[in-house]
């Protein structure tokens, strides 16, 4: 009970809803107790998504077919038939227009070269130098697939579902939603980056408590309402703080066993250790220079996303649950080069390399990496035709994401997509069974955590990788 | 027929626990009841089977008694060909169900004496017309809520609490009825009021009030789906621009009582029953707000789940792919029910005044492509349409058995060439000479300027001039043979500018004239939901009244009316008010009235000393006392607003715009809110949900603790109300401030308790900020305690 803090109290708040809607007449169930269902390998998440799709070729997956037939069509290269209809047809378009989601047929060469990386000697881009130097540490999955050619696939990788289906729960909501706390003071989903195009809501049909909470890397500025918009000392906030909590106190004998009541006073006694607490763990004065280093937090290119990620470690040793961090803003994700693929490649790579390969030495150094899940995705890979002249256009059919940690097994490539980076061909995976291996790690069953009135299918739950579990 | 194809399967070796004995009620009713009644029961016989009851197992002859290994049941249940396996949707029984099976027929099927079949679907309870009951002997000015409740206090054994204090109960109704609390001193002034009739008195004067309108159309909004519009950037994808004039005809006709019955014929047809009256077309927002440019599909699915939800209680949507598991609703049902929309789509007509629709207009519904067929979607997937199928508007049999009637409507030239009406011709014409007036005054000023020129000059410096008086010369020309034919207008002048067509926008469609006919098909529909023999109608819309009025809706799931849903806690009470409504000319606030004056209605929320009551009833279903609510976050910022003075009372327009919210004093109504733009404090209360908001969520969270204490809003607000104290109270003593403070923010008094904890903070504060002068000093110290007030949980609650 102790451990089902505040947050953990939403998933009462679920059952009261689900109750006073009439969907309870199914007596059996009852809210998640916050343990989790079988021996947990990880404790924490930090995702790290990709806004706008990032080239599989240019990063994890080397195609060099592609350069050998550049120039040439799908149709003259070593996959002729990859374009043939029933191929294409898990495509679930919602955007008609030219400017994306078009078949390309013309192939691209690869704009970078690979290296072999760690004892495992596998591949990573030139553009990824410190995360290949980690790659002992990462399975590699390079045969995803989803159904949504636009950019509701962002919203996809996260929910399972294609945005004509309307809103369901993130996978972060979940794990809140199964889990709760383990940390009385800070919130336990949090939230950092800009979203650009899926909705900024996370709990829908768990209810909004299971939203992650949008922080900023900022001691001064952390969350929204994170302390006084007009300066007052805090010597008067507190007094006022505590007297409407002696106040709330006082009126339990007017309404005895007023459970919103009890909530509420809860609530503020968090909420005033979260105004306190944010900011310490932010303020990272206390962090070495040779740690703000390895995140590339001394250099403009690598700051930004590199306190998020120092921000992410020190999220993650408090017991912070599932940290969400979204990388690139501007249009529908700042990886989305249809066009100038390699300047923009090139500058993206640049600014996430060195603070992911800081974050997974750091984690690894301090004993954390094997309680924490890192997970690197994306909402799709782009085409292996050229759109424009130096562009690739989105492409769903094949596409990699990586994870690291947590009982997870390194330096390890699960699943391959064909010779020309089209198709996931050997061991295919839809974007729910990277959910599904996160929650199994977490000790978490899917189908147990399921609510009444909320049906879902087996392609929402998906299937836990089994070869990459440690 | 499936079942009847045998082939011996091998089974699974399950252990039969033939010891324990099997209770058929807890451990083989509800299996059955939940994976195999939907096709075996009283709504489907497939394969001529039922197995809904012992009695139609055996007569199935699916069971034989004492050998569940020669049990059809057992066999198709247990089977490992799927194609076999029953049931043939979803998981397969679990093997500990299974193994419940098995004992049970092992050990002789039995069922209790009084094991009857699932009764007729259509003698469901919500599918009868409600009746009022003919019992009720009621006593001189007795409400007739109070005399069902009252029955059912009897029944249980129960004892109502005492009625709410006065200053609760007016707090109480004041939010419920206009949004937002009464000031201090209209506290005061109903304390004071011994009239028999003061209650009433405040009653009638809040049902007046324009803010009455605002409150309640809000909530109906909220069921409506009410959405300002949204895309990527620029591109609208959702929605429709100008969408608030819906907004305003809704809070114009909740203030004028506007029939219930009458507002849906309005939202679903009145381009049909109202063709030119663009004030009423303003109702077809309903219409607009389901818009969406990528998928027709989607959008339908949308009108057809919400309009059977939000005005009918029934899932429609749980057909889409197959017939629906509850209700005696086919899958054909939701193709012909989405058929009757299916000729419609949008387009924004002028406002007199303005060419220019993106800048204003009023998006609405009118029948576009009258002859489009409906698809059916074999297993929702609309992949995949049944080429051989032609669908028909219509309703579900059971519902309408005499089906849909539809009469085309000829609507009169106005409707289809609106520039027909002279206030939108003048406005076209208007906008042309006004341009060619400037640009006659543009030559004749570059005459004058280049008079003295050698004429060659001249002529080519002021040849953009002439030039630009004849572009608009010709457009006037052109304007002068649109209104000669309107028929041939061009696009430009229609008068109307249509929507892109969801996915199938083109050339030919966009240049379509709108037809001069409409299917009728709409005017049906709402002709038929706001009939008073309808019996979901107005059981729904009560029920939703009663939500909001008294906490806790009568029938639990507020959309769900079907065999799923829940039934009523008072069906007596629910009925009678169903017909009173229907009655009374289906006037709202007649029902509010009838609640909000009703002696339950009037009770404490408070289960102090009512230990009895509270274990006989603890989650208080029979009404023995008020529930509390939270309050919406519309309502905390409009209180926090109202309290302090500031709110600007400004009725309707356009929406403030995200950037202007925070300096802006309007009603929260009026903000900005779309699926992509959410105002972040009333997020933080959970503001309604766009794309479904049948209640909305009441969480407690943290962030609200946060905004409450941070928010520039809640803290000026504060500064403010603290100052309004102040400056009555500068020189009263701690003690009759604190009372002020409380009667002010909270509508109540401080008990003894509270006002000795509240001084004592208050000199605590005073110690602390001693480095402060006067009257700096005092005047700080106060408005802690106001802040504190703000974050009572009682600001939030209504008690």
């Amino acid at each position: 009970m102790d451990r089902r803090n505040f947050f953990g109290f939403s998933g009462v708040a679920l059952a009261a809803m689900l109750h006073r809607d009439g969907y309870c007449a199914d007596a059996k169930w009852a809210p998640p107790d916050g343990k989790p269902h079988h021996a947990p390998k990880a404790k924490s998440v930090i995702w790290l998504f990709m806004n706008g799709g990032v080239s599989h070729m240019e990063t994890f997956d080397p195609k060099p077919a592609l350069t050998k037939f550049a120039g040439k069509t799908i149709k003259e290269s070593p996959v002729p038939d990859a374009q043939d209809p029933e191929k294409l047809a898990l495509a679930r378009v919602t955007v008609i227009n030219d400017a994306n989601g078009q078949q390309r047929n013309k192939l691209y060469p690869l704009q970078v070269g690979f290296k072999k990386y760690g004892k495992s000697g596998i591949e990573v881009s030139d553009w990824l130098p410190h995360t290949g130097s980690c790659i002992d540490d990462i399975a590699l999955i390079r045969s995803m697939w989803t159904t949504d050619d636009n950019h509701g696939a962002q919203t996809q990788f996260h929910t399972g579902r294609h945005m004509l289906d309307g809103e369901y729960p993130t996978l972060g909501a979940w794990v809140h939603y199964g889990l709760g706390s383990l940390n009385d003071n800070l919130p336990q989903f949090v939230s950092m980056g800009n979203r650009e195009y899926w909705n900024i809501k996370d709990g829908h049909y768990l209810g909004p408590a299971h939203d992650a909470v949008p922080i900023r890397v900022d001691p001064a500025n952390p969350l929204d309402y994170g302390k006084p918009e007009v300066p007052v000392t805090t010597a008067e906030q507190k007094a006022g703080f505590e007297l409407s909590g002696k106040l709330n106190k006082l009126r339990e004998k007017e309404y005895p066993g007023d459970a919103a009541l009890d909530a509420r006073i809860k609530s503020y006694e968090l909420a005033f250790k979260m105004q306190k607490s944010l900011p310490e763990l932010l303020d990272f004065g206390k962090e070495t220079e040779e740690t703000k280093k390895l995140y590339g937090i001394d250099r403009n290119e690598t700051k930004a996303f590199g306190m998020q990620l120092l921000a992410s470690r020190r999220l993650v040793e408090r017991g912070v649950r599932f940290i969400q961090i979204q990388h690139g803003a501007g249009g529908a994700g700042v990886w989305d080069a249809h066009g100038g693929l390699k300047a923009n490649h090139t500058r993206n790579c640049l600014a996430v390399d060195q603070p992911i390969g800081g974050l997974l030495k750091d984690l690894k150094r301090t004993g954390l990496l094997k309680d924490t899940i890192v997970v690197f995705c994306t909402e799709f890979g782009r085409t292996p035709g050229t759109q424009g002249s130096d562009g690739r256009d989105h492409h769903i059919y094949g596409f990699s994401v990586w994870m690291a940690g947590g009982g997870l097994k390194g330096g390890i490539v699960h699943g391959a997509t064909d010779e020309i980076g089209f198709h996931a061909v050997e061991d295919r995976h839809y974007v729910t069974d990277v959910h599904a291996t996160i929650l199994h790690q977490l000790g978490l069953d899917s189908r147990k955590l399921e609510i009444p009135g909320r049906k879902r299918l087996d392609i929402d739950h998906g299937s836990a990788i089994k070869e990459i579990i440690a | 027929m499936r079942f009847l194809g045998f082939a011996l399967v091998l089974l699974l070796p399950l252990s039969a626990q033939a010891a324990d004995p099997v209770d058929y009620r807890k451990d083989v009713k509800p299996v059955l009841q939940e994976r195999c009644y939907a096709c075996h029961g009283a709504l489907a016989q497939k394969a001529k089977l039922r197995v809904d009851s012992g009695a139609n197992l055996l007569k199935g002859k699916v069971i034989i008694p004492g050998k569940p290994d020669d049990s059809e049941l057992i066999l198709r249940v247990s089977a490992e060909n799927e194609a076999q396996r029953m049931p043939p949707e979803g998981h397969a029984l679990k093997p500990e169900q299974i193994a419940k099976l098995k004992a049970w027929i092992e050990q002789g099927a039995k069922v209790p004496a009084d094991d009857a079949p699932e009764p007729d679907p259509l003698a469901h309870w919500a599918f009868r017309a409600p009746v009022k009951d003919a019992r009720p002997r009621l006593a001189a000015n007795e409400n007739p809520i109070d005399h069902f409740v009252q029955a059912k206090w009897k029944e249980l054994g129960l004892k109502p609490v005492a009625p709410a204090e006065q200053r609760v109960l007016l707090r109480r109704v004041y939010l419920d009825l206009i949004g937002l609390p009464p000031t201090a001193e209209q506290t005061e002034a109903f304390v004071k009021d011994a009239a028999p009739d003061a209650y009433e008195k405040v009653v009638d004067a809040l049902l007046a009030s324009p803010q009455y309108g605002e409150r309640w159309g809000r909530h109906f909004l909220d069921i409506w789906r009410y959405s300002d519009w949204w895309g990527l950037g620029a591109e609208l994808r959702n929605s429709q621009r100008h969408i608030w004039h819906w907004r305003d005809w809704t809070i114009e006709n909740f203030n004028a009582d506007l029939s219930y019955a009458e507002m849906i014929r309005q939202m679903l047809a009145a381009d049909e029953l109202y063709p030119t009256d663009e004030k009423k077309l303003r109702a077809t927002g309903y219409l607009a707000r389901s818009y969406f440019l990528f998928n027709r599909t989607s959008w339908l699915d949308e009108v057809v789940e919400h309009s059977g939800k939000g005005f009918l209680g029934l899932t429609f949507n749980c057909c889409k792919c197959h017939d629906h598991k509850y209700d005696p609703i086919k899958q054909t049902d939701y193709y012909q029910f989405r058929a009757i929309f299916e000729p419609y789509q949008l387009r924004t007509d002028l406002i007199p005044g303005e060419p220019d629709a993106t800048k204003a207009g009023i998006p609405r519904a009118f029948d576009c492509n009258l002859d489009v067929k409906t698809p059916f979607h074999i297993r929702g997937d609309e992949r995949n349409p049944d080429k051989d199928r032609a669908v028909l508007p219509d309703l579900p049999k059971f519902l309408k058995p005499d089906g849909l009637k539809v009469t085309p409507v000829k609507l009169p030239p106005e409707a289809y060439q609106p520039l027909r009406r002279p206030e939108i011709a003048m406005t076209y014409r208007v906008a042309v000479e006004t341009k060619i007036v400037a640009a006659r005054a543009n030559l004749a000023k570059s005459e004058a300027t280049h008079a003295g020129r050698f004429v060659l000059v001249r002529l080519a410096l002021i040849a953009p001039h002439h030039r630009a008086v004849a572009v608009l010369a010709a457009e006037i020309a052109a304007l002068e043979d649109a209104f000669a034919d309107p028929t041939k207008a061009p696009l430009a002048l229609r008068g109307a500018v249509k929507s892109a067509e969801s996915n199938v926008e083109s050339a030919a469609s966009k240049s379509r004239p709108y037809p001069e006919t409409s299917t009728g098909r709409r005017s049906s529909l709402a002709n038929w939901i706001s009939d008073a023999k309808n019996p979901l109608t107005a059981r729904v819309a009560v029920n939703h009244l009663w939500l909001r009025h008294f906490g806790k809706p009568l029938v639990a799931n507020v959309f769900e009316f079907g065999r799923k849903g829940s039934s009523p806690t008072h069906p007596e009470l629910l009925d009678w008010l169903a017909v009173e409504f229907a009655e009374k000319k289906w006037s709202l606030k007649h029902l509010h009235k009838l609640m909000v004056t009703s002696n339950v209605y009037r009770l404490s929320s408070s289960s102090a000393n009512a230990e009895a009551s509270a274990r006989i009833d603890p989650e208080n279903r029979a009404l023995w006392r008020m529930n509390s609510t939270r309050l919406d976050a519309n309502a905390i910022r409009d209180s926090l607003l109202h309290l302090a003075g500031e709110l600007d009372t400004t009725m309707s327009g356009p929406p403030v715009l995200a950037a202007a919210q925070e300096a802006s004093r309007r009603r929260s109504m009026y903000f900005f809110h779309s699926h992509n733009d959410h105002n972040k404090l009333l997020d933080i209360f959970d503001n309604a949900n766009v794309l479904e908001c049948y209640r909305r969520s009441e969480s407690i969270v943290p962030q609200q603790a946060l905004a409450l204490w941070n928010s520039r809003l809640a803290q000026t607000m504060a500064a403010k109300i603290n100052d309004r104290l102040h400056a009555k109270l500068k020189d009263a003593d701690d003690a009759k401030f604190v009372t002020a403070a409380f009667e002010t923010v909270l509508g109540t008094s401080p008990t003894k308790d509270e006002l000795a904890t509240c001084l004592e903070s208050l000199a605590e504060l005073r110690a602390a900020l001693k480095a402060v002068a006067e009257p700096e000093q005092g005047k700080r110290t106060r408005l802690q305690l106001v802040q504190a007030l703000i974050n009572h949980n009682d600001f939030v609650t209504v008690r």
